[in-house]
């Protein structure tokens, strides 16, 4: 691998990596360095190539990060968005919808977009799994998209799993030079894998609002001003809880139960349908097409987290406020 | 930095008072050679803490300030990073450098410990003196005697068990930014409508009661309320301005 101060100012590699001619669908790579020089340089190069070609660039990273690809990219940084991840990488569903709305922004002007990210490893083991499962939604997300994320990782003091996790959730990775994994996977067994199995929650209490919306959202409104929570999220619950209960009504044969109560400082609400609940692990991380899908994006994008189970009581969705 | 606004800032602040001792417990561990204010450190190490803050999960089953305690010291060492960055290395002074990286990683894959700046001077060949005149100059924010694992420090670090309840007690007024902008699609009736029938601010009303008010039917003010409910509905549902995450 190059070391600092020994970059080629156009790498082949970099930018033609074997398999990756097609430009109509995304290409997510991941490219793990070892020193910040090695980031920018590459990182640059490769936007570089981009704005060159014609395309849409972004960068997501730190200020620091941002700093130093501003400095890398000199002139050219005024054709290129720039996204902190500080406000980004918070939750992935709020990931998902950022990047999608960045892509098409971007598309509005440019055929493709080129994407940099400086994935930000936490210490928790448990948040590894959350953002390695983010890494499997980004490759049904945006696979429809003429896009290609490369996914940034410092090698320096990288756990093993998020290492693990690198090569399963993207075809290619670039280290010593590009390699196509032979441990890729399935994006949604991964995602499934990854998400934690929710804990019960007896010390939620249960109205009955039977199938009627509106009494639902009445009931539910209560609760959370019972529960002193501020307005304007009150409100989010409220569409969030409508959409889960109208999926409930639709398409699960009805609500068995109504849950809510606080957990560990934040509001939460289930709902528990009769019917036999879905089995996709990336339902509502996909930007709704055609119609379809929207309830749980929705509910995903206003909530802090939903879940979605099978539980003695019925198929539940538990929506964290 | 993290955006914040009405409940949202007030919220910060409060979570932010509560850990700053914490935070400047951070801050002075670091070495910062001159050239870092303390107030500089401070202020990044609130950023980290915010960041942390809308990362943090109870169920990782680590208290919260050992959590964000690491992001707060990341976001120091950026800021160390940054502001002691050369403006150019010859490349004789890069290829020391890549040689005392490449050093410290043989020393860390063999040994499972950062190695001192004796065992770099010997392991690179370098005088002490030229060793620590380029790791005066390196961008690295890690410094190499100095215990920054992810995991050693945060026993010595736990700030006390009030400031560690903040955190629950901020929560419902974090993250309200988002929730404030969809607010505002709504006009002043659909507002005094949703408002009034779901008892914000106020005891809820029937929609007979919000109609009288407004000299309109109850059935006008429930097509009101499920207008207003949809366009709510349909903001969320667009996928967000790449502006509210970009800078």
């Amino acid at each position: 691998m190059p070391k600092a101060g020994a970059f080629e100012s156009r790498s082949p590699a970099l930018t033609t990596p074997e398999d990756m001619s097609s430009e109509a669908a995304l290409r997510h790579n991941a490219f793990v360095y070892e020193s910040d020089d090695e980031y920018v340089a590459r990182s640059a190069e490769f936007l570089k190539d981009g704005l060159e070609a014609g395309e849409g660039c972004i960068v997501a990273d730190t200020r620091h990060g941002l700093a130093m690809m501003r400095d890398a990219l000199g002139p050219d940084a005024e054709r290129v968005a720039f996204i902190d991840v500080s406000s980004t990488y918070t939750r992935p569903a709020h990931a998902v919808a950022t990047y999608y709305g960045a892509f098409l922004e971007q598309l509005r002007r440019a055929p493709s977009v080129r994407s940099v990210a400086d994935v930000q490893v936490g210490p928790a083991p448990r948040e590894w799994r959350e953002w390695a499962g983010y890494e499997a939604i980004t490759n049904v997300a945006y696979s429809h998209l003429p896009v290609w994320v490369l996914c940034a990782y410092d090698a320096n003091g990288l756990p093993d799993p998020i290492v693990d996790a690198v090569w399963r959730t993207h075809p290619q990775v670039l280290s010593d030079g590009w390699h196509a994994s032979d441990r890729f996977e399935d994006p949604r067994a991964l995602l499934r894998e990854f998400t934690p199995e929710p804990e019960p929650l007896p010390e939620l209490r249960s109205f009955s609002a039977g199938e009627d919306l509106e009494r639902f959202r009445e009931l539910l409104a209560r609760a959370l001003v019972a529960e002193h929570v501020p307005e304007a999220k009150v409100l989010d619950m409220l569409v969030a809880g409508t959409e889960v209960a109208a999926n409930a009504v639709r398409h699960g044969a009805g609500i068995e139960e109504v849950r809510v109560g606080r957990v560990e400082g934040r509001f939460v609400c289930e709902v528990v349908d009769r019917g036999g609940g879905f089995d996709d692990p990336m339902a509502g991380y996909l930007v709704p097409r055609d119609g379809t899908g929207s309830g749980l994006w929705v509910a995903r994008h206003l909530a802090w987290r939903v879940e979605s189970f099978r539980a003695p009581r019925g198929f539940t969705v538990r929506i964290w406020l | 930095m993290v955006a914040t606004e009405r409940g949202d800032e007030a919220a910060c602040r409060q979570l932010v008072d509560a850990f700053l001792p914490a935070i400047g417990g951070v801050a002075r561990r670091f070495d910062r050679g001159g050239r870092v204010q303390r107030s500089e450190l401070m202020q990044e190490g609130v950023a980290g803490l915010l960041f942390a803050a809308r990362r943090y999960d109870p169920r990782m089953n680590t208290p919260f300030w050992a959590y964000a305690s690491f992001w707060v010291r990341k976001a120091m060492q950026e800021l160390v990073a940054e502001v002691t960055r050369p403006v150019a290395l010859s490349d004789h002074a890069v290829r020391a450098l890549a040689r005392i990286r490449a050093a410290r990683r043989e020393h860390l894959r063999a040994a499972g410990v950062e190695p001192t700046r004796a065992e770099l001077a010997a392991a690179t060949g370098l005088t002490r003196a030229q060793l620590d005149s380029l790791l005066a100059t390196d961008q690295t924010p890690r410094s190499f005697e100095e215990p920054l694992g992810a995991t050693a420090t945060f026993g010595e670090m736990v700030p006390d068990p009030g400031a560690e309840r903040e955190y629950e007690q901020v929560l419902d007024r974090m993250e309200i930014q988002e929730m404030s902008a969809l607010a505002n699609r709504l006009d002043e009736r659909e507002r005094t409508v949703l408002w009034g029938h779901y008892g914000l601010g106020q005891r809820p009303q029937t929609l007979s009661r919000i109609g009288a008010r407004l000299g309109l039917t109850a059935e006008r003010v429930r097509q009101i309320e499920v207008g207003a409910l949809q366009k709510l509905r349909k903001a969320a549902a667009e996928p967000p301005d790449a502006k509210g995450g970009g800078i």
